[in-house]
């Protein structure tokens, strides 16, 4: 029974292989062209589909010249402030006539340019555009600080874009330009970018720039000696020219040593003349000091009334012996 | 002394130039600076004399007797031959010699003197005479200005310098003058 059971297996096994896994035969027309050489097996494998692909819908295109001009055009100031902006030399040191400052922040950007200016000979003009947004073509920034700010105190002009303080640009009035270097200017804009960079808030981004250009307006005014007074114009002239790196480290350092000065100077000339005083006093008092002698009596010597106090005696014979060998002693009937 | 160069009194200015070493502005330097030094020094004085013994002696004895027997005419009274500091030159033995008078015997030592004379050496061996003058009374107002400080301090220290002996230290000194030779003990094991 066991043995029936095993064969009724094993053929119904036999008979499932043969069914399922059918070898694939050739056909009669394929077998005709291999035979005949015009078809090689595989040659699609060797040489690749040489069909394109098909293009795929979903990229993006460049944008063309004209697609570009609209997109700058949709991303410039809107006609209707740019006289508020550049027609005229502004009132206030802010000019936001957007808005895109908050009341509050404006009322505190323009009390610290107000205070700015209350206290330095260089005033500070912030202009506040959006982050995306572009000046006209129409536009010369360098036309307007001189058309605008060619009169009254030097002005340091700031174009900042809200949001995006690596745009911002310095301009700087016509009687500050011939003075101050290129390169100073691009290190006020460098250090100012930079505090600014370290907030996220955009708000606090402009008060940081502010600040640190501040700074720098100060550090430009003690190079100059502006801080004591004086006219800003004239001594703005004598600001240096200098156009080189060399140069412009060599002002640096000058600055430095300036700025230092101007906090200690006042406390180092006057310990220095203390120094000085002291010592002329003490060098006039010791030229001018006499000596008293105490008085002793002394018993006469030697028969003399008066002295007896005999000294050394030295020859000066000789050019080639030195004191001491040419030095001799008190005498025996001394 | 007296025998050899006189008994009588000398008279003679601070600046006795019998030798011709210097010439009438460096006289006058000179004289400044005596002037200065006196200024410095109220009860003191400074006198210079150069001469030519000639063979009769050495500048030692030669400025000894000056100081004892001289009247500096140009020296205010108040300020006697005690008070003197008197340098002697003899520029044909090519030596020079330093005296003080009593008031200074316990302020100055032989080696000051010494001292006085190293800095005015080099000077006169180049026969610039007024010169070392000058150097030399520079560094012996450094010298006195110090001692006088250190007198004022200690003024102890500087008179038992000239204090006489005791009676019992010439007691002694007699002593031993007459027992000259010390008789050795024997030691004995």
């Amino acid at each position: 029974m066991r043995a029936l059971l095993v064969w009724l297996s094993v053929v119904n096994l036999a008979i499932s292989a043969e069914l399922a896994l059918s070898l694939p035969g050739w056909s009669e027309e394929s077998r005709q062209v291999v035979e005949g050489e015009e078809w090689l097996p595989g040659a699609g494998l060797l040489t690749g589909d040489k069909e394109a692909a098909p293009v795929d819908s979903t990229e993006v295109q460049p944008p063309t010249t004209a697609e570009m001009t609209e997109q700058v055009a949709a991303n410039e100031i809107p006609e209707k402030f740019l006289d508020d902006y550049f027609a005229k030399r502004p009132e206030g040191f802010l000019v936001d006539p957007q808005e895109l400052l908050s009341p509050s922040a404006r009322r505190d950007r323009e009390a610290f340019l107000n205070y700015h200016s209350a206290d330095s000979p260089i005033d500070f003009h912030v202009y506040v555009f959006g982050a995306e947004q572009a000046i006209p073509g129409g536009v010369r920034e360098e036309e307007i600080s001189e058309r605008l700010f060619s009169q009254g105190k030097p002005s340091l002009i700031l174009f900042y874009y809200l949001g995006a303080p690596e745009r911002a640009e310095i301009f700087l009035s016509p009687s500050l330009s011939d003075a101050v270097s290129d390169a100073e200017r691009r290190r006020i804009l460098q250090s100012s970018t930079l505090a600014a960079m370290e907030r996220s808030d955009s708000i606090a981004q402009l008060e940081a720039f502010c600040v640190q250009t501040s700074i720098r307006i100060y550090w430009i005014e003690k190079a100059a000696g502006l801080v004591e007074g004086g006219s800003a114009v004239s001594v703005a002239k004598t600001l240096p020219t200098s156009k080189d790196e060399g140069s412009a480290r060599i002002e640096a350092v000058r600055k430095m040593f300036d700025a230092f000065w101007f906090e200690w100077g006042a406390i180092i000339s006057v310990s220095l003349s203390g120094i000085v005083i002291s010592l002329t006093f003490w060098w006039t008092s010791r030229r001018r000091a006499s000596y008293r002698f105490p008085e002793f009596d002394v018993a006469p010597r030697l028969g003399g009334s008066h002295a007896a106090g005999v000294g050394a005696v030295i020859g000066f014979g000789s050019t080639t012996q030195s004191p001491s060998a040419q030095h001799s002693g008190v005498p025996d009937y001394f | 002394m007296d025998g050899r160069y006189g008994a009588d009194e000398v008279v003679i200015r601070r600046l006795e130039d019998q030798a011709g070493l210097m010439r009438s502005s460096e006289r006058e330097k000179v004289e400044a600076a005596m002037d200065r030094f006196e200024k410095r020094f109220p009860q003191l004085f400074f006198a210079v004399c150069t001469s030519r013994a000639e063979g009769r002696s050495d500048v030692r004895q030669f400025g000894f007797w000056l100081l004892n027997r001289a009247a500096f005419k140009d020296v205010p009274l108040d300020r006697p031959n005690e008070c003197g500091i008197l340098l002697t030159i003899d520029p044909d033995a090519k030596s020079a010699g330093i005296t003080w008078g009593y008031a200074l015997d316990a302020f100055l030592t032989a080696e000051d003197s010494f001292l006085f004379l190293s800095r005015a050496h080099a000077y006169w061996v180049e026969g610039r005479y007024s010169e070392g003058v000058i150097r030399g009374l520079k560094q012996l107002s450094r010298v006195l200005a110090k001692r006088c400080k250190q007198a004022k301090s200690d003024p102890e220290r500087f008179e038992r310098r000239v204090a006489p002996p005791s009676a019992a230290r010439q007691v002694a000194e007699r002593i031993r003058a007459g027992h000259r030779k010390v008789v050795k003990e024997e030691v004995t094991p």
